[in-house]
């Protein structure tokens, strides 16, 4: 669950990046936000993720207050969330299965928990005979799904995809789009930050518009 | 902490210091040199200690007879010199027993001629004093005495010595200062370019939720091991070099060292601690600036 109230957020350059923003994403939901460059929607993903604090106002995130919350904290609040990049930041050393496991090292799970649960995701996003393969040797839409379940994998409550099918053709971006919808059937809130509009139009989904740092549209009342 | 979780991080750390093997090996380099520079100073400082309890510590001053006294006349004197005030006692040490001290340092032949006949050292008597704080007075007794020459003034070479290592003991200090901050540097300089070398890695961790701790860990993991070898290095080279460098400057100063089985022990685990303390600090320098700036952010968004 995610909430902003009367969000701003004023870089030091003076740059208003958001502009009183406020909306509630509710568990389970599957959300699109999209907004052309620099209308404010990497700052509503920062902040969201606590990489950055508000100037005013207060969010609320899967139960945290962000704006309160010290620096020590933060790493609790990432592990309710697993994020999707657009460059997918898989590690090029590490085969796929060394970077799904990675993170669920780095949250410092046990091998046997690993060893259990990696295979499981892989299989999920359909990459279970890609295991041994390193990042190079894969499809730019199979390096997201290694991606997707890197982000998967510490089983968060909530799914955040920035620009998820920017580097990867329109087949397989349709194809990653399908699996988030599986995921999100699971129960999974998914946050997909987006431009690309046909895609957002194909699937009949809740739409948020940012614009200049305000919300100048919600497709909440006419979802499916 | 889980266990497991432990040993992936305690392997991080040391396949780093295998990636970047050169600076490690510069580190290693610089924090073997700190380490024997400093427990050199250390070592001699507690050798001239050593030095200065075996001449200076007793209050016993070798008093000279006139070459001509014999050893029956020697031991009157003895006695005469017990009346003394503040003469605690008086130990009669005859020539031949004087020139067998020299025994050890002189070449057979030569000692030959020096025994017996030959002995150019005169019959002495070793006075013990109550109260060091009344030496002159005493002295100036004991050499009015008919038949003594000279006494031997053990306090000035105490002294000397003292003052001696009290320089040693300051210079070591400063050396000690200077070369753990360099060491600290330098320790620290490597890690941050393990820590740029996997920036990537480290932002990946810190977006799934890795404590500042968890990504710390195999970093000064990294320091503590260079800290490691270091300090068995040093060590091997201390037990390598002690005995030869020890006799080399007894060869110079006519002094006894302390024998390495005294101090080898104590030195070897003084460098494996130091070095692993200075090695961890020089991780912890470097990778607590990292956090606080750039390691917060998730690598451009």
């Amino acid at each position: 669950m995610i909430e902003f109230r009367n969000v701003s957020k004023v870089y030091s350059t003076g740059t208003h990046a958001l502009n009183k923003a406020s909306l509630t994403i509710e568990k389970g939901e599957f959300v699109f936000i999209v907004g052309s460059s620099g209308a404010g929607k990497s700052t509503f993903l920062k902040l969201i993720m606590r990489e950055e604090i508000p100037t005013s106002g207060s969010i609320i995130v899967n139960g945290m207050q962000l704006d309160k919350m010290k620096r020590r904290q933060v790493p609790m609040l990432r592990r309710t969330m697993g994020i999707v990049f657009q460059d997918f930041r898989l590690i090029d050393k590490m085969t796929v299965y060394e970077n799904v496991a990675f993170a669920m090292r780095a949250v410092g799970a046990r091998s046997r928990a690993i060893k259990k649960r990696v295979p499981y995701i892989l299989e999920l996003v359909g990459l279970e005979g890609k295991a041994d393969n390193y990042p190079s040797e894969l499809s730019g839409g199979e390096q997201q799904r290694v991606g997707l379940a890197r982000a998967l994998v510490n089983n968060p409550q909530m799914i955040i995809a920035d620009e998820p099918t920017g580097n990867i053709d329109p087949e397989m971006s349709y194809e990653i789009m399908e699996l988030l919808s599986e995921i999100n059937k699971r129960g999974t809130t998914i946050l997909i930050v987006t431009h690309e509009l046909d895609l957002v139009h194909s699937f009949n989904r809740r739409v948020i518009t940012i614009d200049k740092g305000v919300v100048v549209s919600d497709t909440k009342d006419t979802q499916a | 902490m889980k266990i497991s979780g432990f040993g992936y991080l305690v392997k991080e750390g040391i396949r780093s210091i295998w990636t970047n093997r050169m600076m490690s090996l510069a580190s290693i380099g610089v924090l073997i040199s700190c380490l024997l520079l400093t427990g050199a100073a250390e070592l001699l400082s507690v050798n001239v200690s050593s030095a200065i309890e075996s001449i200076g510590g007793t209050n016993v001053t070798r008093v000279f007879l006139e070459q001509q006294i014999t050893d029956l006349e020697a031991v009157h004197i003895g006695d005469e010199l017990a009346r003394i005030p503040n003469v605690e006692k008086t130990v009669f040490v005859s020539k031949d027993e004087a020139i067998r001290d020299y025994q050890d340092t002189l070449r057979e032949d030569i000692f030959q001629q020096l025994i017996g006949e030959g002995n150019p050292l005169p019959n002495a008597i070793d006075v013990t004093m109550t109260d060091l704080a009344y030496y002159d007075d005493t002295i100036a007794q004991v050499l009015s005495v008919d038949g003594v020459e000279s006494a031997r003034d053990t306090r000035e070479i105490a002294m000397k010595l003292t003052n001696l290592n009290d320089l040693v003991s300051t210079l070591t200090l400063w050396i000690m200062v200077a070369l753990v901050l360099v060491s600290v540097f330098i320790i620290s300089n490597t890690i941050r370019m393990t820590m740029y070398s996997r920036r990537f890695e480290i932002s990946i961790m810190k977006s799934v939720g890795a404590t500042d701790t968890f990504v710390r860990i195999p970093f000064i993991i990294e320091g503590m091991v260079i800290g490691l070898v270091s300090g068995l290095v040093s060590s091997g080279l201390l037990f390598l070099l002690y005995d030869v460098v020890m006799k080399t400057m007894q060869n110079i100063v006519s002094f006894k060292f302390i024998p390495y089985s005294q101090v080898g022990l104590w030195a070897s685990l003084a460098f494996i601690v130091a070095g692993m303390l200075i090695g961890a600090l020089g991780s912890v320098v470097s990778i607590g600036r990292y956090l606080k700036k750039e390691g917060n952010e998730l690598l451009g968004w």
